[in-house]
Parts: structure tokens; C-alpha cells; sequence
């Protein structure tokens, strides 16, 4: 079969385009950040003429990473959880009930995602300063919150819509109360939506950047504004790498979880991320 | 409990909160633009800051950059995401790892991604080594903040791929095969098959597609300061400059900010209407 | 010279054979029917004619040239689909004129044919709508008045009215065949529906595990099975395995006389509608449905069961003795039978 032949050179080309696409880039970085304090890596060396964890050690004691992640693994949680509690009504109503004007709420849910997202930042910060709201955390969170309910909701639309009326209604039959009902007709089918959302809001406010940028800096530090920082005036480039790989590594496995848990949730779904 | 009642219970906390934080922040938006809520001084009511902004060469050199980055961004990344979709369509030998490979980059952050191309494409970056050992080059050369904004280009278009990717394969792959076969029993080849069947029932996720990147491409900020050439600012870069510690001109930013979001509209409705035209044009050709 | 041709035609997926050497002959203007169980390869097999499916091995001839390096789009075949899969952004009125505009006919020659179809097909108050606008029944019709608009040398039916309520099918099939009649186009028809394919066919085709077992008028396949397959697959039989001799076969209900040889072993089968009230051979009834027309009674006898229908107008309950007897020449012996 020529056609099948050609079909595999094709595919062993393109995978051979994408591994560089991909593979090289996150390899530089591997590299990078391994590259030993003593022994800088510059032209013609083709590898890093010594590979150490010392840059790791170094960029932990001393910046602010480690406060930045507390700030961050502290944000994401917590941002999680009130977009579950916060998001949970709403797909309730969007899963199972009817109403007038039911389509212009679901468009309506989107908005955070239409508006581009340092305009949201930034005027987000002026309403801040009107009300003289200067805690940081709180005022983070609040947007991380907003802007990842629509993904929330949307989630769990999905799975209330899939929780049977008549298993609901036997649970009734058979006497259940509204505690006993939720236990044995939603929460299964609810479970995997809700571990999926919860999960996708933890990592899109781990990468968010606009308002943790607009808003939290310079007293407020999350891991992509200290990043940032270190990719802008200060080019360091292997504390860069460093902290990339931080970012980058936990977030993809979450991803990967992510998706195996969509998939089970909703096999013909797709999710925002991934 | 009457319906309405417990519908709009239902939907406070979550539709409620969203949709009153937006509005707020619209309404911030275009108040400042206008004068009102001004940090600085006074509150004026009127139309100075658009002025100003407006005589502003530094404001249009925005809004062109931003429009040109978003709008090749899109294309680029629409025009390279339909063959693959189109080509993944059925399962053969690879096709999971290939799909799983084109979607990766939507994993990345935009600031790791940025960081991952200036290292690639750096002084000592992967190319630059690649083609000196090879001989095409001499020595390194300086490629990125390059004038034209392809580095910036083709991180949009890195970030992008997977997005444009999804839609158009969960449209593609909505075609019932027995469509397909029955063009094909009434004698409609390849190409004939692309152009009556698939383009046209595939026409509202291109629509999507091209519409999301644009607007993310338009109000980008991290892979212009990072990547993008040094004295041009995009829309977002110039909006946080005039917001900042050394201008603080809350109103002025507030006019690049609403300017942005009517940059989105005008590439958004534009967008819709091309991709209307061009598969109405496809169809009627002979 | 048949208009179709399928010789020794074998399809092998990895390690699965979905037709293990079918040959075919189909004159030209003739309605034949492949059936079938599901699984059994008969949409594999059209799929081939079409060209969808290139076979593992043999050849298919369409007008005595053989198409083996011919596409789909340039074979003269057309296909109706079970789905339908009428092309869901087009009107009716586009959805028929697809074939005749791909093959670049004259407009006005190809705007004669659509209204012509459409009227033949009663589908002129729904000329421009979309098809998810239509019934079931009414898209189709739109599949069928697609493909007979490139005028098709051989039409291709999978399992077209499968979708539809009874009522309809019956009203379908017949308006199928009257056209095919009236049209004279050649149809290969695909079902697993044995009621149709003896209503419809010339010539039945029936196939099982990817071998046609018995090809035939549809009297020859209902009163001439040769193998039980075929026996159990049309219509309800009853089989007798035992020993002929002198003439007759020993059963529990009696015996048996049939116009044979004797044989060692041989395999008996009747038809239940072929027995008559009152006669030699009798039996207990353990069960007893009134159906309007006849009614169907299980007689044992022995542990062996049999199916009887009788008139309607009878009453015969559980557990009477029932008399009845076959006239010799609606009992029919099964050739060497490959399912013992």
C-alpha cells in the first residue's frame, strides 16, 4: 500500500519536527539550570563543561523563590476550593434546570475568558485602589477565582447533566433525605468532575501572571512574576531555567491526571487546558 | 420556593459573581478612559485622555504591532493546525503520540515557553550552536527581539497550535464517515471532498479558532516584553507602562485598554466575516 | 454478460476473515438481496463493490471490466446508506444535485433531473429544506432520489430501511421496487430483514460467517433450504434428525414419509404453516398463541418440540392431545449440513 507507506514517512518526519519543537527546548532549559556556578557555559562549548545541582541550591537560599512558591501553592488550593464552592450552584442550574434566557447566562459565564487578560488585570487593580483593598492575597485570589470560574462551571455542568433524574428519583421513592439523595444519586457521578475542576483552576492560577503581576508586585510574589523578573532586566539565565522547571514539571503531571480524569468523567469532552 | 427565585439563588454566587466583577472592570475601563476615577488629579469628564492618546505615535505604532502580531499569529496557527487536524482525522500507526505532541505546548506557561525559545534561539542557544557546527554560519548570530516580531510570532503560534488544533479536530471529526463515503460514491474526489463537504462543516470552529487567538494574541504582554523587538511596544506593554510607577497615568491606560478590547471586536467580526467569504467562495467554485 | 460480477472475493482484517471466497452473478435489471445474521459480511461485501473496501483477494467486474484499480467516485455505483448521511448543510434540492454537478452536467440537464426525482419521490413540498428538517421516512427518500440522480448502472442499498417504524418499511420497500421496476437500474440490497428480502428480491443471497450458503429465488431458499442455517434463518422450521428407511423416519411424533433414499442419517425439515389438522402423527401442546390469522402451538413430544400453525378459527389449549399430519411433498431433506 503506497499510500500507507507514505502516510508513516510523513508521520516519522512530522515526529521528528515536533520532538525538536518540543524535546530540544525543555533539554536547553534541563541544561541550563544543571550548569555548575564555577564553570559558566559560553561559546564554543557545545555542553556545559561541568553539570551540578549547585544552581539549585543557590537560587533556593538565596532569593525568593521559596517565598514566592508558599505564595503560590498557598493561592492555587485556595482558589480551587472557592471555585468548586462558588462554581457548584451555578452548574447545577445550568446542568439540570430549564430557564428563559438560560443561553445568554451560559455566554455570560465566559466573559473573563473574552476579555484580554491584562486589561482585566489592570482594571481590577484600579478598582483595588478606589476601595483601598491593599491586602494582597485576598485580592489575588479574588481574581484567580473570577477568572477561572467559567472553566469551573463548565466542568461541572457536564457532570451534574449526567446525573440521572431516575436514579434520583428512586433514592426519593426509597425514602433518602436531601443529604442521603446527593450522597447516592450525585456525588459518583459529581466526583471525577469535581477532582477535574478543582484540579484545572490549581493549575491555571499556579501560571497566572497578569494579575499576580499587576497586582502583587513588587510586595507579592508568585512563581511566574518571579520568573518573570528573572527573565527581564536581570537575565539570569539559570536561575530562569530553575525556576522554569519548577513551574513547568508539577503542572504537566497535573495536566496528565487531569486529562485521564476527564476522560472517565466525560468521555467526549474537552477540557480547556490539554 | 418560587422557580425564578431559586434559579437566580442558584446562579448568584458563581454567574453572579463573575459576571459583576467584569462589568465592574468594563465599566472601570471605559470611565477612566473618560476621565472619571482619576488617581492623579481630578475627575474631568471628556474626551483629553483619548486625545491624547490619540496624537500619541507611540499609541498607533501599538495598536498596529498588536493587530499585525495577532492577525499572522492566527492565520499561521489556523493554517498549520487544519492539514494536521485534517490528516489525524482516523486513527492510523502514531497517531495518539502525534496528537499528544501537538497539544503539549498548551501545558507550558507562556513566560516558561518564552524563556524555552530565547534559550533556543540565544547566542549559545540550540540553533545558533547547530548551524555553526554545520558550518552554514560563520559565528552566532543575534536573532531574538528581532525587528519583525517573529520571535514573538512564533511563540503565539507555539502556544496557539493546540488550541487551533482542538476546535478544528473536534469539528473535523463530527463528519459522520458515511457523509464522506456518499460524496465520494457520487464522484467527488479529494479535493472536491475538502471544498463542498468538509470546508463548510468545519467553517464555525475555524471561526472559533482564528477568533480565540487573535483576541489572545492582540492583548499579549509576556512575549512582547520578553521576546519581542525593544523599542516597540504591544497594546498590553504600553497599557501597564502608562499604569506605572513612572506614569501613573491610570486614564491614559485606560484608553489603550479600552482601545484594546475594541481591537478585539473589530478582529473577532472581521475574522467571522472572512472565513464566511471564503468558504461561500470555495463552495460556488466550479 | 452480467452487469456484476464478484469472483472469489475474500476480505481479511488482521486476523479475522469477514468473507472467505464469495462468488456472485447479477444480471442486468435484476434485484437481488444479500442476507444475513449481523457479522455475516454482507455489508462487507457491498462495501467492496463500491470501492470502499479493496478485498484481500478476487475480483469484482462491473460490465465485464473488472474495477479492482477503480475509485469509488468513478465506479458506476451509486450507494444508499443506512444512515442516510445526507450532507447536513445542503438543502434537498443541492443534496440531489451533488453527483450530477460533480460530473459537470449541463445546468438545465441537471435541473430537469432533480425536479423529476423530486416528484417521483413526493419531495416536492420539501425541495429546499435542510435534512435535519425531515423525517425519516422523507430523508430516505432524499438518499434514494440522490443516488438514482447520477443514474447508476448498479444501486447500492445498505440496510436502508432499518431505521424506520414498521409501518413505513412496508410502505418503503414497495415504493423501492416499483421504481427499480419502472427505472430498470440493477440493486444489490443488504438487510437482515428475511421478511423484505423474500417481498423484494429475484434472487436472495444468503450469507453466514462470511460464506454465501444457499443463492436463490426466494421460493427456492423458503420450501428448498439445503442446510439448516438456512432452514432456521427464513422463516420458523422444524428438523427431524434420524434414519431413513423404506421411505420414512421414525420420530416421536410418528412417522415421518418422505420421498427419499434410505440414508444412515439425514436431517428432515417442515415448514410449521404445512401441517394439517387431523392425521397421523400427534403430540401434546405445552404452548398455544392466538395470532389473529393462525395459531401458533409448540407440540412435544418425547422432549423434542415442534412449532404448528393452524387456522386462526381453531381452539386448541395447553395440554390437549393435537393430531395433524404433512403432506409428503412440503417436507424437504437438508443436503450434507455443515452446523451439525
Amino acid at each position: 500500500m503506497s499510500r500507507r507507506a507514505l502516510n508513516t514517512i510523513l508521520a516519522g518526519a512530522v515526529s521528528i519536527v515536533l520532538i525538536l519543537w518540543l524535546v530540544v527546548p525543555f533539554l536547553m532549559a534541563l541544561m541550563w539550570s544543571m550548569v555548575d556556578p564555577g564553570q559558566p557555559w559560553s561559546y564554543p562549548d557545545i555542553f556545559p563543561p561541568k553539570l551540578s545541582f549547585e544552581r539549585w541550591k543557590i537560587v533556593w537560599e538565596t532569593t525568593s523563590l521559596s517565598t514566592a512558591m508558599l505564595h503560590s501553592y498557598s493561592l492555587a488550593p485556595m482558589a480551587g476550593l472557592c471555585a468548586l464552592l462558588l462554581g457548584m450552584p451555578t452548574a447545577y442550574a445550568f446542568g439540570r434546570e430549564e430557564f428563559p434566557g438560560k443561553t445568554i447566562a451560559q455566554i455570560l459565564m465566559l466573559t473573563p475568558l473574552v476579555l484580554p487578560g491584562f486589561v482585566t488585570a489592570v482594571f481590577f487593580a484600579s478598582l483595588l485602589l478606589s476601595f483601598g483593598l491593599f491586602d494582597r492575597y485576598p485580592a489575588i485570589l479574588l481574581g484567580h477565582v473570577v477568572l477561572f470560574l467559567p472553566f469551573a462551571v463548565r466542568i461541572l455542568s457536564v457532570s451534574f447533566a449526567q446525573v440521572r433524574q431516575d436514579v434520583v428519583n428512586a433514592a426519593r421513592d426509597l425514602g433518602a433525605s436531601p443529604i442521603g439523595v446527593f450522597r447516592v444519586a450525585y456525588l459518583p457521578v459529581l466526583k471525577p468532575g469535581i477532582f477535574a475542576a478543582f484540579l484545572i483552576v490549581f493549575v491555571l492560577s499556579m501560571e497566572e501572571f497578569a494579575i499576580s503581576f499587576i497586582v502583587g508586585v513588587p510586595t507579592f510574589t508568585t512563581i511566574p512574576t518571579i520568573l518573570f523578573s528573572y527573565l527581564g532586566f536581570d537575565f539570569i539565565r539559570t536561575n530562569a531555567a530553575v525556576v522554569s522547571l519548577i513551574l513547568v514539571v508539577p503542572n504537566i503531571v497535573l495536566m496528565l491526571v487531569l486529562e485521564r480524569l476527564l476522560q472517565s468523567a466525560n468521555p467526549a469532552n474537552v477540557s480547556g487546558k490539554g | 420556593m418560587p422557580k425564578a427565585l431559586r434559579i437566580v439563588l442558584l446562579l448568584a454566587p458563581g454567574l453572579g459573581l463573575v459576571v459583576g466583577l467584569m462589568a465592574l472592570v468594563v465599566y472601570r475601563a471605559a470611565a477612566q478612559s473618560l476621565g472619571l476615577y482619576n488617581f492623579a488629579g481630578t475627575d474631568t469628564l471628556g474626551l483629553t485622555h483619548w486625545q491624547d492618546l490619540l496624537s500619541n505615535h507611540n499609541y498607533w505604532g501599538a495598536i498596529r504591532w498588536s493587530a499585525y502580531v495577532a492577525t499572522t499569529s492566527s492565520l499561521i496557527a489556523v493554517a498549520l493546525a487544519y492539514p494536521l487536524a485534517l490528516w489525524l482525522r482516523r486513527p492510523f500507526r502514531g497517531s495518539t503520540f502525534l496528537s499528544a505532541m501537538i497539544k503539549a505546548p498548551y501545558l507550558v506557561p507562556g513566560l516558561v515557553a518564552a524563556f524555552l525559545l530565547i534559550n533556543v534561539i540565544s547566542f549559545h542557544g540550540f540553533v545558533n550552536e547547530f548551524l555553526v557546527w554545520t558550518g552554514i554560519w560563520q559565528k552566532p548570530v543575534r536573532m531574538q527581539n528581532d525587528k519583525f516580531g517573529y520571535a514573538v510570532i512564533g511563540l503565539q503560534v507555539w502556544k496557539q497550535l493546540p488550541l487551533a488544533f482542538l476546535l478544528l479536530t473536534g469539528a473535523i471529526q463530527s463528519i459522520p464517515d458515511p457523509v464522506l463515503h456518499a460524496a465520494q460514491d457520487l464522484g467527488a474526489g479529494m479535493l472536491a471532498r475538502f471544498r463542498k463537504i468538509i470546508l463548510p462543516l468545519t467553517a464555525k470552529a475555524m471561526q472559533a479558532a482564528l477568533i480565540l487567538i487573535f483576541i489572545g494574541a492582540a492583548g499579549d504582554f509576556s512575549f512582547q516584553s520578553i521576546a519581542g523587538p525593544t523599542r516597540q511596544d504591544s497594546m498590553a506593554t504600553l497599557m501597564t507602562q502608562l499604569q506605572g510607577a513612572n506614569h501613573n497615568d491610570w486614564n491614559g491606560a485606560a484608553v489603550v485598554g479600552v482601545s484594546l478590547m475594541a481591537l478585539s471586536l473589530v478582529g473577532a467580526v472581521a475574522f467571522a466575516g472572512l472565513v464566511q467569504l471564503v468558504a461561500k467562495l470555495a463552495e460556488k467554485a466550479r | 454478460m452480467p452487469r456484476l460480477q464478484v469472483k472469489d472475493v475474500a476480505v481479511r482484517f488482521g486476523a479475522f476473515d469477514a468473507l472467505k471466497g464469495v462468488s456472485m452473478a447479477v444480471d442486468e435489471g435484476s434485484f437481488v438481496t444479500l442476507l444475513g445474521p449481523s457479522g455475516c459480511g454482507k455489508t462487507t461485501l457491498l462495501n467492496v463493490i463500491a470501492g470502499f473496501l479493496p478485498p484481500t483477494a478476487g475480483q469484482v467486474l462491473i460490465g465485464g471490466h473488472d474495477v479492482g484499480n477503480v475509485r469509488p467516485e468513478a465506479r458506476d455505483t451509486a450507494m444508499c446508506f443506512q444512515s442516510y448521511a445526507l450532507f447536513p448543510h445542503l438543502s434537498v434540492a443541492d443534496n440531489i444535485a451533488f453527483g450530477p454537478r460533480q460530473k459537470h452536467h449541463p445546468k438545465d440537464e441537471t435541473a430537469r433531473r432533480v425536479a423529476g426525482l423530486i416528484e417521483q419521490l413526493g419531495l416536492a413540498a420539501h425541495r429546499d429544506k435542510l435534512p435535519n428538517a425531515l423525517s425519516g421516512g422523507q430523508q430516505q427518500r432524499v438518499a434514494l432520489a440522490r443516488a438514482l440522480a447520477v443514474q447508476p448502472g448498479i444501486v447500492l442499498f445498505d440496510e436502508p430501511l432499518s431505521n424506520l417504524d414498521a409501518k413505513l418499511r412496508d410502505q418503503v420497500r414497495t415504493e423501492i421496487r416499483e421504481l427499480q421496476r419502472k427505472l430498470g437500474f440493477t440493486a444489490v440490497y443488504v438487510t437482515h430483514d428475511q421478511a423484505e428480502a423474500l417481498a423484494l428480491s429475484d434472487e436472495v443471497f444468503l450469507l453466514n460467517r462470511g460464506v454465501v450458503e444457499q443463492s436463490g429465488t426466494p421460493r427456492d431458499i423458503y420450501f428448498l433450504p439445503r442446510t439448516r442455517f438456512v432452514a432456521d434463518f427464513i422463516g420458523a422450521a422444524n428438523l427431524h434428525t434420524g434414519q431413513i428407511e423404506s421411505g420414512a423416519m421414525k420420530t416421536p411424533f410418528g412417522v415421518f414419509r418422505v420421498d427419499s433414499a434410505d440414508k444412515a442419517r439425514a436431517t428432515l425439515c417442515w415448514r410449521p404453516e404445512a401441517a394439517t389438522l387431523g392425521g397421523d402423527l400427534s403430540g401434546r401442546v405445552t404452548a398455544s398463541a392466538f395470532q389473529g390469522a393462525y395459531l401458533d402451538l409448540f407440540v412435544t413430544a418425547e422432549n423434542e418440540t415442534i412449532r404448528l400453525q393452524v387456522p386462526g378459527h381453531h381452539h386448541i389449549e395447553v395440554g390437549e392431545t393435537v393430531r395433524f399430519g404433512i403432506p409428503i411433498g412440503s417436507i424437504v431433506q437438508l443436503a450434507e449440513d455443515r452446523d451439525a
